[in-house]
């Protein structure tokens, strides 16, 4: 009856049902739950929240938004649980005995305390026990609340890969016995790394497809950014690794209103509007940076927040400190050297030093087999041709990027140079 | 003002879909079916909702003199009623424009509305 008579009040009653509530809160459910009745029973916490969620969703049409959203869900969820875990037919002592914290004389789910469990599930489904595709995948299902078939399509894998994976990781989880836990302080930082690694891993996911065709991809980076933030919210977990990822995925976050295709970042940055940046996610991220330089750690994320940085507080593409961005990729390189972070950093030299010297790093680094696929690789070499004065050699480049795997808004951009660099050399013959 | 009964008619189809979706396609749907609610209640036309209960219904038949009580129907069944809205309206016609934009067959193929008019014992 409330629910009815708040519907009408400003602000309206879908104000509850906002962003990702049924995902964040599916997420935070299962973690809670499989807190109380150990990890060996995520099944069946999984089965509960999905309970939980249906049941608003053949109730609430009726109903209306109850009060409070999320407590209602949690407490369907953990009367489900209760139910199904009777069925059981353990005794109460032989819960006990397994660790299982009695549900009934638990009280009512307090949304505000959620934020520990998220944390300890997120330790868990990247404990190092695990692989890594293994830890995606629970993180992606557990702590966010994807279903199979959205997991599948952000890594691009087939859902019944996925399903699978998750059924054997899981299988792991009960098996070794891993604890549903924040880490001891001696063991964060090692623990920390792979959870850190996840999300960053996400969120480039998210970020490299951002503009495709998926709206769950462009999910990804929103997800990390709020794994994170979960990590620098709690005092035991916010170290200055956490602070420096999350600084650099809201600098990223800032600039993706102006960019107008997966190749903005190397090539068309100084051709973005600067004015489309997102000023209040920058303004975060560059108070995360502060926070992440408390002590000496020096970690890559800190290094790649730093060059996002350099960008974000350019007053215009001119004006970038190209000298001191090839410095922090000289840095990057000695610390975490790839493939991928020798490209970015040949685009530094080309900038701060001219075509010619950034031509002769690519030409270093070009027969790299981890490169020899990557699109990026002859797209930038044909960028710096074209700045060089060599249209063909350009144009030459650019065909070679389009022989090889890019997305449909990649394959737009380099498309259109090709016909751009092919109508200059045309207009130049016949003057 | 005459009032309208509006039932909804699901199947066993729609309880399958609905049990593999992911929370965030739930909390999509559920987006639609409050945005249409809050639009009645706002414009006043909404009187009362309710969800039924399913799976657990009892069907009550006189055979031969002996009354014969069975289970059902479930939502497994063809077309079970699973709730209803109550709405206010001038006419059938104001009735069934107010329903015309209503998510529920719009979301679940082969599932219908149902649009009743309650007697008024008022009106000789």
């Amino acid at each position: 009856v409330s629910a009815g008579a708040r519907q009408g009040e400003p602000g309206g009653p879908l104000a509850g049902l906002v962003g990702h509530l049924f995902r964040h809160a599916a997420g935070e459910m299962v973690a809670a739950l499989a807190r109380l009745m150990g990890p060996a029973r995520l099944d069946l916490a999984e089965e509960a929240v999905q309970d939980a969620l249906l049941r608003a969703l053949e109730t609430w049409p009726f109903s209306g938004l109850p009060d409070n959203p999320r407590g209602w869900l949690f407490q369907v969820a953990r009367n489900r649980a209760l139910d199904r875990i009777r069925h059981e037919t353990m005794s109460r002592d032989a819960l006990a005995a397994e660790g299982v914290v009695d549900l009934a004389r638990r009280g009512d789910g307090d949304p505000a305390r959620f934020g520990d469990e998220s944390l300890a599930m997120m330790f868990m489904c990247c404990d190092p026990a695990l692989g890594r595709a293994a830890h995606v995948a629970l993180t992606l299902k557990l702590v966010s609340g994807f279903s199979v078939e959205e997991i599948a399509d952000a890594s691009l894998e087939r859902a019944p890969a996925v399903a699978q994976r998750l059924v054997r990781a899981k299988r792991e989880i009960r098996e070794r016995r891993l604890a549903l836990e924040i880490p001891l302080p001696r063991e964060l930082a090692a623990r920390l790394a792979s959870v850190l690694e996840v999300i960053y891993l996400l969120f480039n996911e998210g970020y490299a497809a951002h503009g495709g065709e998926s709206l769950v991809r462009a999910d990804l980076c929103d997800e990390g950014i709020r794994l994170a933030r979960l990590l620098a919210g709690n005092p035991q977990t916010d170290r200055p690794a956490v602070e420096a990822l999350l600084a650099l995925m809201l600098l990223q976050s800032s600039r993706l209103p102006a960019r107008v295709d997966a190749l903005g970042d190397l090539t068309l940055l100084a051709e973005q509007d600067r004015r489309r940046w997102d000023r209040r996610l920058m303004a975060e991220g560059l108070r995360h940076m502060e926070r992440a330089a408390a002590g000496p750690e020096v970690t890559p994320y800190h290094l790649e927040a730093a060059i996002a940085a350099c960008h974000a507080t350019a007053r215009d593409a001119a004006s970038t400190d190209w000298r001191a961005i090839l410095r922090l990729y000289d840095d990057l390189m000695a610390l975490k050297p790839s493939p991928v972070v020798a490209l970015n950093r040949a685009v530094a030299v080309a900038m701060a030093e001219g075509a010619a010297a950034g031509i002769a790093v690519l030409a270093a680094i070009g027969d790299d087999p981890a490169l020899a696929q990557y699109h990026l690789l002859p797209a930038v070499r044909a960028g710096l041709e074209r700045r060089a004065g060599r249209p063909a050699d350009a144009i030459r480049h650019y065909r070679r990027a389009l022989a090889l795997r890019a997305s449909a808004p990649e394959r737009r951009f380099l498309e259109r140079q090709v016909a751009e660099l092919e109508g200059e050399l045309s207009g130049t013959l016949r003057r | 003002m005459p009032q309208f009964l509006v039932l909804a008619r699901d199947n066993g189809e729609r309880a399958q879909k609905m049990a593999a979706m992911s929370p965030e396609e739930m909390q999509r749907i559920m987006g639609k079916y409050m945005a249409w609610t809050q639009r009645m209640r706002e414009t006043g036309h909404l009187q009362g909702a309710n969800k039924l209960r399913d799976g657990e219904g009892r069907v009550v038949r006189r055979g031969e003199g002996k009354l014969a009580v069975t289970d059902g129907p479930f939502a497994e069944s063809k077309e079970v009623v699973g709730g209803y809205w109550l709405l206010e309206a001038p006419s059938y016609a104001a009735a069934l424009e107010l329903v015309k934009d209503h998510p529920h067959t719009e979301l679940w193929p082969n599932t219908s509305l149902e649009i009743r008019q309650l007697h008024d014992y008022t009106q000789r």
